[in-house]
């Protein structure tokens, strides 16, 4: 036996183990002492999942709390982003579009989309049905990292009724999220608001998305009940209009199939009580992802049911721009209330060029009472030649048109008062004639209006500055007030009485109703791509103006047989009906904390 | 008094009450490990179910018999057994090979009705039992390196055979044995150290190159520390040529080497030695468990309370990485106690190996010391991240069967030597 070399291999072993245990004792302790906060986080880390949940969408009221929009829920089944990264959802998706009969590939595609947009969860399947849920809900335990997640959905209890006003709210969409300025705070899946006052009133509306932290365990299902909220959610605000369910479904009959649009408003208020442009469209189809067919159906309609008639379109205002410029000659004491001017011989000669009445008779002898009765534009061809653009323009703005009214719309568009400088700029200076005088005292030529400052115009003519700001919401005022009126009490008072008899006896007779006085003013509009656009404005009643309504119906022909029995219907509705009461008083706002 | 004694077996005292410590914890750590896991669960993970723990207590049990067997049987017919049973052992390898059942990518087990019988576990006895035998046969003169050599061709056979299964850390066993044994049987140191630090000097390379992409400076300064060493170290001219040209030579060999990698294989290797370039692949395993044993801290987040086990994010808790719940549930004290409990059986090893009347005890005695230190320091490294992750049991720990019963039968052999040693 080799003892001496024994011992000192014995040695060198006992060595190199106590050599290889302390190694492995000052790992643990580094582990364990120095680097424990470290590892600690990263094991909090693996179990904990934030998880962001959507606020409640603000519900939408009418002036007398009737629900028009609020939330129901869509179900989505979504991949945890994690696993997905990590390949170990694979067969998963498989098996999931075995079932459902996806398409594998496409489904991987979109996941991967998803992915490299960094969500947090992956929308496997988008607005599942009831089916698709209860399959994968039943076999959630073999389904790693699956969820069926709800968010809600937008519901129009109303549907088209209040389309063009309320609008819609869509997904947003990848484009958009890609502008983190603007979007910092939506992610995948959420809900924008489109047009309207959901688009207007969309951050009041869409309140403040929470943020929850859950514990998960590897398979990425969540652990016990307690969720930590690092964030709390604050659901959006309600919003109440100042329209009128009722109101609105009378102005929706009155205009029945015709391609229209009309407006009304309170006298007393300024609050707009129906505004209804037809044709309109289910904005229940547009919160979901829209099928083919209902939009090629909307989208290639001729008569644009997408297109808010309310404030987007302009006409030109036609004959209802008569007692303005009566007005405005008037307070320029070119004429008095009776004068007498050169008689209708069915238009007026201007240098080379005849202008027309519409009554190729002639009115013959006519005054100014007789002229706005009948709407005689050859008595008006002769104001404009004693008036100048000018004067024109600044009264019809003083009735707010040329510019927006609501302010709260984005597709609202000003309209146009064209005056000298307009012209200067846009024909030349110099380059223009006299002529543009004549066609814009009779309310054509360059002039656009939308139906609503027409409105607007029918209750300034009616109650003049007494008329507040108009509104759409309740506690809401956006615009600028109107500016203020600058004629003659005397000769308001005036004007109001002519539009009295313009029902009376005149062009708008078929506005009439048995016991409330109306007054109004017809007009039609030359279109050169079709029919004349048929227009109605009126107040009543007109001792003491209620409601101000304006009615414009495209490619009819005359106001008088065309817009003014729409107005009728809805001035019936409104005097017989039973919401009359609730539209004298103020608006008062429903629902949630609206302050 | 019969019953005790035929219970309690003779031989070292420490021994045997750090065996069954460490059983025990092994016990109560599965116990924790088997738990459900908490939320809904799936297939990804079928999940560590608490049958597993009853069937450790019949493997600790059948561990026991197979302890008490090794204990008392006698030695010289185990050492008679010992060539032949290797022999059986090797063929049963290469069948394996050919019949063994795939289990997960690896063909490491023989299906025997419902349990699997793992050979290269049992290989290790045999190998180690020839190897004692074959270097006890001509003891009294200097070593002959004939033998050496012999039992090289040995390991090297029952190394390929378990490399191609492929388990390459039990294949590491054998070497490790071997090396432990060759030691005690007297091979020049200088060899030894020469393998060793030329092993060294190609990992060091390897990380220089590779890992911290082309910086060569630690293999630089590694170099110039043996030089430094072997400038100290009284040894003949011709030694300090052999170790620096071996160092010299698998340091500059290794680039080499590297560049005939294909590039996939090269991937493989860099995250083999750093987990964080694939967090969700083959590194998982590895960061989970730092993760387990490092947010234990000092006392651990007490028994059964784990997350990284309760919720599954640690892989093959109740098996490999046994000692990361250790880790994560009783913290550093915890897994101080089992590896006190680990060198005390080790340093006693060493002491029985080196007051061994008989040769052939003594050489079983340093293996069987030697595959304690090897899959303790190796399995424990893996957990803490020192080593990549090579599928490699903690003796008496883990979970399973073949592992409990060679353990167990190699602590036998070793008490039985002791109890020649000591008292007779």
């Amino acid at each position: 036996m080799s003892g001496q070399g024994l011992e000192f291999r014995k040695q060198v072993f006992r060595g190199v183990v106590l050599l290889l245990f302390l190694l492995l004792a000052g790992e643990l302790f580094w582990m364990t002492v120095p680097r424990n906060r470290y590892y600690r986080g990263l094991a909090l880390e693996n179990r904990q999942v934030s998880f962001r949940v959507r606020a409640p969408r603000g519900r939408i009221f009418d002036r007398r709390g009737v629900l028009l929009a609020d939330n129901t829920f869509i179900a989505d089944i979504t991949l945890s982003a994690r696993d997905y990264g990590a390949g170990r959802c694979d067969s998963t998706v498989g098996r999931i579009c075995g079932w459902l009969g996806l398409d594998e590939a496409a489904a991987g595609d979109r996941l991967d989309a998803q992915l490299a947009r960094g969500a947090g969860r992956l929308t496997l399947v988008g607005n599942a049905d009831i089916g698709q849920v209860v399959l994968v809900e039943e076999r959630r335990r073999e389904l790693p990292g699956v969820r069926v997640e709800t968010r809600p959905r937008r519901r129009y209890l109303q549907g088209p009724l209040f389309s063009h006003l309320i609008g819609y709210v869509g997904q947003i969409r990848d484009e958009e999220l890609a502008d983190e300025d603007a979007h910092a705070d939506y992610r995948s899946g959420d809900m924008i608001g489109r047009q309207g006052i959901e688009r207007a009133f969309e951050a009041s509306l869409r309140g403040h998305c929470g943020v929850k932290l859950e514990e998960v365990n590897a398979a990425g299902h969540r652990v016990g009940r307690s969720a930590v909220w690092l964030e709390e959610v604050i659901p959006g605000r309600d919003i109440t209009l100042t329209l009128d369910d009722q109101l609105q479904q009378a102005m929706a009959d009155a205009i029945g199939t015709d391609v229209a649009c009309g407006v009304a408003l309170s006298c007393l208020t300024g609050e707009i009580l129906a505004a209804y442009s037809n044709p309109t469209f289910d904005p229940n189809l547009l919160t979901v992802p829209i099928s083919q067919a209902d939009w090629k159906r909307l989208s290639e309609d001729p008569d644009k049911p997408f297109f808010n008639r309310i404030l987007q379109a302009t006409y030109p205002p036609a004959s209802l721009y008569k007692p303005i410029v009566s007005l405005a000659a008037l307070k320029a004491h070119v004429v008095g209330r009776d004068t007498e001017l050169e008689p209708c011989l069915g238009g007026w000669q201007l240098g080379n060029r005849y202008f027309r009445c519409w009554k190729s008779a002639g009115h013959g002898r006519i005054d100014h009472v007789g002229a706005l009765v009948h709407s005689c534009d050859t008595y008006y061809y002769q104001l404009g030649l004693k008036l100048n653009l000018d004067t024109l323009a600044q009264a019809a703005r003083s009735f707010g048109l040329g510019s927006v009214r609501a302010g709260i719309f984005s597709e609202e568009v000003p309209g146009l008062v064209p005056d000298r400088s307009w012209y200067d700029q846009h024909f030349g200076a110099g380059r223009w004639s006299r002529g543009v005088l004549l066609n814009n005292a009779i309310g054509q030529g360059e002039l656009l209006v939308t139906p609503l400052q027409m409105a607007i115009v029918a209750g300034r003519l009616a109650v003049g500055n007494d008329l507040p700001t108009p509104t759409f919401v309740a506690g809401q005022q956006r615009v600028d007030p109107l500016p203020p009126l600058d004629f003659a009490p005397a000769d308001l008072a005036w004007v109001r009485d002519v539009l009295r008899q313009v029902v009376v006896r005149g062009t708008g007779q078929q506005a009439a109703l048995p016991d409330v006085a109306v007054a109004g003013k017809t007009g039609t509009a030359q279109n050169p791509h079709g029919e004349d656009h048929a227009w109605f404005m009126c107040f009543a009643p007109a001792e003491a103006p209620e409601v101000a309504v304006a009615v414009i119906v495209e490619n009819a022909g005359h106001g008088g047989s065309e817009a003014a029995p729409v107005a009728r219907r809805w001035l019936e509705a409104y005097f017989h009906g039973g919401a009359r009461n609730a539209a004298l008083q103020p608006v008062v706002a429903a629902g949630r904390d609206s302050s | 008094m019969r019953l005790r004694e035929f219970l309690v077996p003779d031989g070292d005292r420490w021994l045997l009450a750090c065996w069954l410590l460490l059983c025990l914890s092994s016990l109560a750590v599965l116990w924790s490990v088997t738990e459900p896991i908490r939320g809904p669960y799936l297939a990804l993970d079928p999940g560590v179910v608490k049958s597993i723990f009853y069937r450790q207590v019949l493997w600790v049990i059948v561990g026991m018999g197979a302890l008490l067997t090794a204990a008392r049987i006698r030695l010289r017919t185990l050492e008679n057994l010992s060539v032949p049973a290797m022999l059986s052992l090797l063929a049963l390898l290469a069948l394996l090979l050919v019949l063994g059942s795939q289990i997960s990518g690896s063909r490491r087990w023989f299906l025997v009705g419902p349990i699997r019988m793992q050979p290269a576990e049992f290989a290790k006895i045999s190998f180690i039992l020839a190897v004692a035998h074959i270097l006890a046969r001509n003891p009294e003169q200097r070593p002959q390196p004939m033998l050496v050599v012999g039992t090289l061709g040995l390991m090297l056979v029952h190394v390929f055979l378990v490399m191609r299964e492929p388990d390459l850390g039990t294949s590491l066993v054998f070497l490790a044995v071997w090396i432990g044994m060759v030691f005690w049987y007297g091979v020049p140191g200088i060899l030894l150290l020469g393998a060793g630090s030329a092993a060294l000097s190609a990992v060091i390379m390897f990380i220089s190159e590779s890992v911290l992409s082309r910086q060569s400076w630690p293999w630089g300064i590694y170099l110039l520390l043996v030089i430094g060493v072997l400038y100290l170290v009284p040894i003949s001219i011709p030694a300090r040529i052999f170790m620096l040209l071996v160092n010299v030579g698998s340091g500059l060999g290794i680039p080499f080497l590297w560049a005939k990698l294909r590039g996939y294989q090269q991937e493989r290797i860099l995250t083999f030695f750093d987990p964080m370039r694939d967090k969700f692949g083959s590194g998982y395993q590895a960061i989970q468990s730092k993760v387990a044993i490092g947010s234990g801290g000092v006392f651990g987040t007490h028994y059964l309370q784990g997350t990284q086990k309760g919720l599954a994010f640690l892989p093959e808790r109740h098996t490999d990485f046994i000692f990361s719940v250790v880790g994560e549930e009783l913290g550093l004290v915890g897994c101080l106690f089992l590896l006190t409990l680990f060198l005390v059986i080790i340093m006693r090893g060493i002491t029985v190996a080196a007051a061994a009347r008989r040769p052939f005890w003594r050489y079983a005695a340093v293996g069987i010391v030697s595959y304690f230190t090897f899959h303790v320091f190796v399995n424990v490294s893996i957990t803490t991240g020192l080593l990549p992750v090579t599928g490699l049991p903690l003796p008496g720990l883990s979970y399973g069967g073949s592992n409990m019963i060679t353990s167990s039968f190699l602590l036998g052999v070793l008490l039985n030597i002791s109890s020649r040693t000591f008292d007779t």
